[in-house]
């Protein structure tokens, strides 16, 4: 009885043991991550003119939202914030739309090459974009001037979507037709039996079934597609047109760059992502791990 | 396709009614160019980009475009971009669907992108502002190799020696007389002396040292030579050349000691924090040191980099020079040229001080009355110089000075000793580049 009692508590002191190991660990992990942030945040709060009087370890001498104010009146953030909901939204919605097709396709209908298609549409995005956005752009010109308008892409939003449609096309293919192998066979079966045709059987019996994969995956693919800044930099010639990102960019000058009222506009412009993220946080958490059971 | 080749018509038409243009205005004077220029851009729309400069660049940008619309009668649609983003990606934005006429800056910059054909020629424009424009800019602003410009000149700054006043008369020096050779090393050691840094450089970016490297060229082999080099006219391994670094080398035990650590605001730093007897730098961080004190900014001083070699004197300076382009491949070209025309004219010029632009412009109708005396001091340094260079990355082709001078210069201050190994590798790198 005592022998059990012993090693009952050998047993939980190692576990304790273990529990204080693997917190410390993960704080340790956790204070490095946030540590950017909390740094970009405590920036923020500083003037300028401390920072270059005193330099950026000093001890601050006066801590204030002036650089948020500043910030706003600069970076004429409502309008920045519409031309992101206009790409954002329609990009989200024909990534999904599409990648549940594909991913329809090769997983419920048997055919030669459906595993091929999966690999290319997801093989495109190991390519860096860097790479591919001088023949992007020219595709886009010739494109345009083909029907004579050079803007009908370039320069447009359309454009714009349609790149982030194609980029992330592939991964939402890839991550809906894993999700998709875990409904079971026989739902689809039996559709067809009943007479379901193709698209009846996509829109009226899979896609109901997917709409827990749809949601975690738009609000991952809704962050990076509002968090990209690249595309619309070398497909946008007009700043007007351009997303949040650009907003801060208008806070850096020429020569000069005052880092605090930057670090300002960074937190107003990663606000609507972190805001998002802790509403949807629980589809967020299902869209890492969506479809690691089954592949 | 057809599309294009229509366009392309459309636009020699253009070229055309333009040069017909210049015939009838060549003889008469400048307000009549402009009368001209006023009835054929009636109700057309011209796009103007702004390189940077926030809520006061938009300001400047809204003052000169209402003015040239209310002499015109043509539309101004105007923005504002990120200075560094537009500069990198200048190649694909000319040729999209680029705006009109921007901000942009002399040199090889401008000189690449014209003879590409992504600039327009601004020979008629140049001409006119013949009476107000210095030759010195004019030739600054014309591509030497198509003896075209793409660029209409307006601002520049100098890069110059700065100190601070009160820190040259704690060591017992005149502020007001730094100008020799012995003088600076006598600043440089005295301060040193006192425990700081006695000359202050960054190359973190590999740019900042190239002002120095720039002048001590320029005052040790003059001019000529200097542009000669950057334009493989003359040898990266000649003895001029290693001469030069031999001053450069002079100047490192002075140096604080992590110079390939800080970029310019680092320089800045030492200095307004009273840490660094001088620094070669450009003027464009004058700003800070008003918006730290009024005191701080009133003890800021400027002057030539002394002379080394009494041949050349004082004679050189760098001065990267700013102005107006045009696109090539804009909708509205002869707008284009029309407004960039506006904005270098004294009457542009005028509107966009009023709307609270505070940089040199070149031009002689520019009234320096109200200056403060940095801001004096500043015209009077670039006043003594007769050759103005734009600053190595500016007057050497793009390819060659970043990628190969500014980590030359990095390793040759990480090791001094190296040097006639690093000179062999620049001129071989120079070598194997494509000419064009």
């Amino acid at each position: 009885m005592s022998d059990e009692m012993v090693s009952n508590k050998k047993y939980r002191d190692k576990q304790k043991r273990k529990d204080g190991f693997i917190s410390l660990f993960i704080g340790f992990f956790a204070f490095v991550w946030i540590f950017p942030i909390l740094w970009t945040v405590w920036t923020s709060l500083r003037p300028y003119n401390e920072i270059i009087s005193y330099g950026i370890f000093s001890w601050p001498r006066k801590l204030t939202f002036d650089n948020y104010v500043n910030a706003v009146e600069e970076m004429q953030i409502v309008g920045y914030l519409i031309n992101s909901a206009i790409v954002t939204i329609p990009s989200v919605i024909l990534t999904l739309f599409f990648g549940s097709l594909i991913a329809f396709v090769v997983t419920r209908y048997k055919f030669r090459f459906n595993l091929t298609i999966l690999l290319l549409f997801t093989a495109g995005n190991m390519l860096p974009i860097v790479l591919t956005y001088i023949p992007v752009f020219w595709m886009f010109i010739w494109v345009g001037e083909l029907f004579g308008n050079r803007n009908m892409f370039y320069n447009n939003y359309a454009g714009l979507i349609l790149v982030h449609v194609a980029f992330q096309v592939g991964f939402a293919a890839f991550v809906l037709s894993s999700y998709m192998k875990t409904i079971p066979k026989e739902i689809s079966e039996s559709a067809t039996i009943d007479g379901a045709n193709v698209f009846r059987h996509y829109w009226n019996v899979i896609l109901p079934l997917l709409r827990p994969a749809l949601a975690a995956l738009s609000v991952l693919m809704t962050t990076w597609i509002y968090n990209e800044f690249f595309w619309a930099l070398v497909l946008m010639s007009d700043d007007s047109k351009r997303p949040i990102t650009s907003a801060l960019r208008r806070l850096q000058g020429q020569y000069v760059t005052d880092f605090n009222l930057l670090a300002a506009g960074a937190i107003i412009a990663a606000l609507p992502t972190v805001i998002l993220f802790f509403v949807l946080r629980k589809q967020f958490i299902a869209g890492l791990t969506l479809g690691s059971t089954k592949g | 396709m057809s599309e294009d080749t229509n366009s392309v018509s459309r636009r020699s038409l253009l070229k055309g009614a333009a040069v017909g243009g210049l015939g009838l205005v060549a003889g008469s004077t400048l307000a009549a160019g402009s009368a001209d220029a006023a009835t054929r851009l009636k109700g057309s729309t011209v796009r103007w980009t702004t390189r940077g400069g926030g809520a006061t660049g938009d300001k400047i940008a809204k003052a000169v475009n209402d003015a040239f619309t209310k002499k015109t009668g043509a539309k101004v649609v105007a923005q504002q971009v990120n200075s560094d983003d537009f500069q990198n990606n200048f190649a694909q934005i000319m040729q999209g669907s680029p705006d009109d006429a921007f901000g942009w800056m002399a040199g090889y910059r401008s000189n690449h992108f014209g003879e590409l054909g992504l600039l327009a020629d601004l020979t008629r424009e140049i001409n006119r502002l013949k009476g107000t424009l210095p030759t010195a800019a004019i030739k600054g602003a014309t591509s030497p190799v198509s003896k075209k410009p793409y660029i209409l000149p307006t601002t520049y700054y100098p890069w110059a020696l700065h100190y601070r006043k009160s820190m040259v008369k704690e060591i017992g020096m005149n502020p007001e007389k730094i100008d020799t050779w012995d003088d600076f090393i006598k600043l440089m050691t005295l301060t040193q002396k006192k425990g700081l840094v006695g000359y202050s450089l960054g190359a973190k970016g590999g740019w900042e040292a190239m002002g120095t490297f720039d002048i001590l060229n320029a005052r040790i082999n003059g001019y000529k030579y200097h542009i000669d080099l950057l334009n493989g006219r003359a040898k990266w391994t000649d003895a001029k050349t290693k001469e030069t670094f031999k001053y450069f080398a002079q100047l490192i035990p002075f140096m604080n000691e992590n110079v390939l650590d800080i970029s310019w605001d680092g320089m800045r730093d030492l200095l307004l924090q009273k840490k660094t007897g001088a620094m070669m730098m450009g003027s464009w961080f004058a700003n800070d040191f008003k918006a730290k004190s009024q005191e701080d900014y009133d003890d800021l001083w400027v002057v030539p980099f002394p002379e080394i070699n009494p041949k050349w004197g004082i004679d050189t300076i760098d001065a990267p020079l700013d102005g107006i382009s045009v696109a090539a491949n804009g909708k509205n070209v002869a707008g284009g040229k029309a407004l960039a025309q506006f904005w270098a004219s004294p009457e542009g010029i005028t509107e966009a001080i009023k709307a609270g632009d505070t940089n040199i412009y070149v031009s002689r109708s520019f009234d320096t009355s109200s200056y403060d005396s940095f801001n004096k001091q500043k015209l009077a340094v670039l006043g003594s110089a007769k050759n103005i260079m734009f600053f190595l990355d500016r007057d050497a082709r793009g390819d060659f000075a970043g990628p190969v001078v500014g980590p030359a210069i990095q390793s040759f201050i990480k090791k001094p000793s190296d040097i006639n190994k690093i000179l062999e590798s620049v001129q071989s790198q120079w070598d194997a580049l494509p000419k064009n």
